[in-house]
C-alpha cells in the first residue's frame, strides 16, 4: 500500500515534469514564432519614419508625398499583412510586391522614396 | 526517487533563469536601421545591432559619408563642382584636353572594371555604355507611357555597338590621369561601381571595428564582421516568379562577412506587345539575355558578387557554372526562365530552411 502510494506520488512529480518540460518548450516555440512574424508596420519616407501601425489593425491609408502632395501609395493593412495596393508611381514595382508579414520585410517605392517594413516592434 | 525529482526541477528553474539572463545580455545591443534614398540611385539600408541610438547614428553618418563620397565619383549622370567623375569623364570632347586627372577611387574602380571583363570573357564591359543608354531611354519612355512603348531598333544598337572597345579605356597610374581614345564612347559603371563602392567602404568600416553591421545597398548585401548577438543574417533570396504569390523566399541564407548580389530580370523592365524586356543587355547579341530570371552569386567581396552576378547572366549556365566553379569561395546560385534552380558545388551549405 504504501509502496504503490509512493510510486503514484513519483508518477505524479513524472508527470510534472512533463508539464513542465513540454511548457517551456511551447514556450520556446511561441517565442521563436513571434520573433519571425513582426508586430509593427513602419512607413518611413525619404528615410524618415512618417506613419507605424500594429500589424494586427485594420488599415487602408493613402501615403502622400512629392513637393505638392502629388504622389500617392496607397497601404493596406489586412489579416496580419502589409502591402501597397495602388500607387501613382511610373513602375509599380512597389504595387508588384507581395505583402509582407516577416521581421525585416519591406516594400520600397523607389520613386516616391518610400520604405514599408515590418519591424519586431513591442 | 523524490529527491532526483526535486533536483530535476531545480535543473531545470535553472536553465530558465539562465536563458533569461542569456535574453538580457543580449538586449544590451539594440537593433536599427536607416534607410537613405540618396546614393546610386536606389535605395540604401543600414542594419546594426549597438547600445545606443546616439553610436549607430555615428557609425551611419561615416558609412553614408563614404556612399556620398562614392557615389559622386561614380555617377555617370550627374556633375557635381570640383569633381572629376565619371559623368565629366563621359563628357569630355575636345580631344587636347581629354586626359583627365581623377581621384584613385575611380582608377581603382575601373582596373577593377577590366579585370572583370578579362575574367568574363567580354560579358562584362563597362564601355558598352552608347548601347547601355539608347536601351535605358526606350525603357524610361516605356515605363511612363506603356501604350506607346517601342524595342530601339536594331541598327542604331549595332551602330552604337562600334564604339564599345574597352581597350580604348586608356588609364595612366602614374599621372593618375584617364583618356578615352574612341571619343564616341561612353563607360557606363552600373554593373561594377556599387558592388566595388559598397567593398570599400565594407574594408574601412571592419578596420574601424564597425562590425556585426549590414549594407544593403540596392540588393547588393554586404554582411560586414561578425554580428554582435553572435548570431548570423538570414537573407531571404526573393521569388523572381512575380506570379507566384505563395512563395515569397526560394532560398534563406545565413552569413556572416560576406556578399549577398542578385540580379534579375523581373522588376526593372518594360512591356512591348507582351513582351518583358529586362535591364542587363547580353554584349553579343545587344538585346536583353531571356536565359534566365535571376542569379544569386555569394563571396565575401561585394565587388566580385556584383559584378559577376551581372556577367553571369549573359553568359551559358554551363560556361558560368564553369567560371564560379573555377573562382575560390565563390558560389551562385541559377534561375533559369522555367523557374528550375540550378546550384554551384557548395551553395548549399549556406542554406537553411528559414
Amino acid at each position: 500500500m504504501l509502496k504503490s502510494d509512493g510510486l503514484k506520488k513519483v508518477k505524479n512529480d513524472l508527470i510534472l515534469v512533463g508539464v513542465i518540460c513540454t511548457l517551456s518548450l511551447v514556450g520556446f516555440l511561441i517565442f521563436k514564432l513571434t520573433m519571425k512574424d513582426g508586430n509593427r508596420v513602419s512607413v518611413s519616407i525619404n528615410g524618415e519614419e512618417k506613419y507605424s501601425y500594429s500589424i494586427t489593425d485594420n488599415v487602408e491609408t493613402d501615403i502622400i508625398t512629392g513637393n505638392n502632395g502629388e504622389n500617392n501609395n496607397t497601404l493596406v493593412i489586412k489579416d496580419r499583412k502589409a502591402y501597397i495596393k495602388s500607387a501613382t508611381c511610373p513602375d509599380k514595382i512597389c504595387v508588384g510586391h507581395r505583402p509582407i508579414s516577416k521581421d525585416g520585410e519591406t516594400i520600397v517605392c523607389l520613386p516616391h522614396k518610400i520604405v514599408v517594413s515590418i519591424t519586431e516592434g513591442k | 526517487m523524490k529527491k532526483i525529482i526535486s533536483l530535476i526541477l531545480v535543473g531545470l528553474i535553472i536553465i530558465g533563469i539562465t536563458s533569461l539572463t542569456g535574453c538580457q545580455k543580449d538586449a544590451v545591443y539594440e537593433k536599427f536601421t536607416d534607410y537613405s534614398f540618396d546614393y546610386f540611385d536606389t535605395v540604401t539600408t543600414i542594419i546594426g545591432y549597438e547600445k545606443s541610438k546616439q553610436d549607430f547614428d555615428k557609425n551611419c553618418d561615416k558609412i553614408k559619408g563614404l556612399l556620398d563620397e562614392y557615389h559622386k565619383l561614380y555617377t555617370i549622370y550627374n556633375r557635381y563642382d570640383g569633381i572629376n567623375n565619371l559623368c565629366l569623364i563621359n563628357s569630355v570632347k575636345d580631344s587636347e584636353h581629354s586626359e583627365l586627372k581623377v581621384d584613385q577611387k575611380i582608377i581603382d574602380m575601373l582596373n577593377f572594371a577590366k579585370e572583370m571583363y578579362e575574367l568574363s570573357d567580354g560579358k562584362l564591359n563597362i564601355a558598352m555604355g552608347c548601347v547601355l543608354s539608347i536601351w535605358h531611354n526606350y525603357r524610361q519612355d516605356g515605363i511612363s507611357s506603356p501604350i506607346n512603348a517601342k524595342l530601339p531598333p536594331y541598327e542604331s544598337l549595332i551602330k552604337a555597338n562600334e564604339h564599345t572597345d574597352i581597350n580604348n579605356l586608356i588609364i595612366d597610374e602614374k599621372s593618375g590621369t584617364v583618356y578615352i581614345s574612341d571619343p564616341q564612347m561612353k563607360l557606363d559603371v552600373g554593373a561594377v561601381a556599387k558592388g566595388y563602392a559598397v567593398e570599400k567602404i565594407a574594408e574601412y568600416m571592419k578596420q574601424n571595428g564597425m562590425d556585426g553591421y549590414l549594407l544593403n545597398v540596392g540588393g547588393n548585401v554586404r554582411a560586414v564582421g561578425n554580428r554582435r548577438d553572435g548570431k548570423k543574417w538570414t537573407i531571404g533570396i526573393e521569388n523572381p516568379d512575380t506570379d507566384d504569390t505563395e512563395k515569397t523566399y526560394i532560398e534563406y541564407l545565413e552569413i556572416n562577412d560576406m556578399s549577398l548580389v542578385t540580379s534579375g530580370s523581373y522588376q526593372r523592365f518594360y512591356t512591348v506587345d507582351g513582351k518583358n524586356y529586362h535591364h542587363i543587355i547580353d554584349p553579343e547579341t545587344l538585346m536583353p539575355s531571356d536565359r534566365y530570371l535571376s542569379i544569386s552569386v555569394l563571396c565575401e567581396s561585394s565587388a566580385y558578387a556584383d559584378a559577376l552576378s551581372t556577367a553571369l547572366f549573359s553568359m551559358e549556365l554551363e560556361d558560368g557554372h564553369k567560371l564560379i566553379e573555377s573562382l575560390k569561395d565563390v558560389e551562385a546560385m541559377w534561375v533559369i526562365t522555367n523557374g528550375q534552380q540550378i546550384y554551384s558545388s557548395k551553395f548549399k551549405d549556406y542554406c537553411t530552411k528559414e
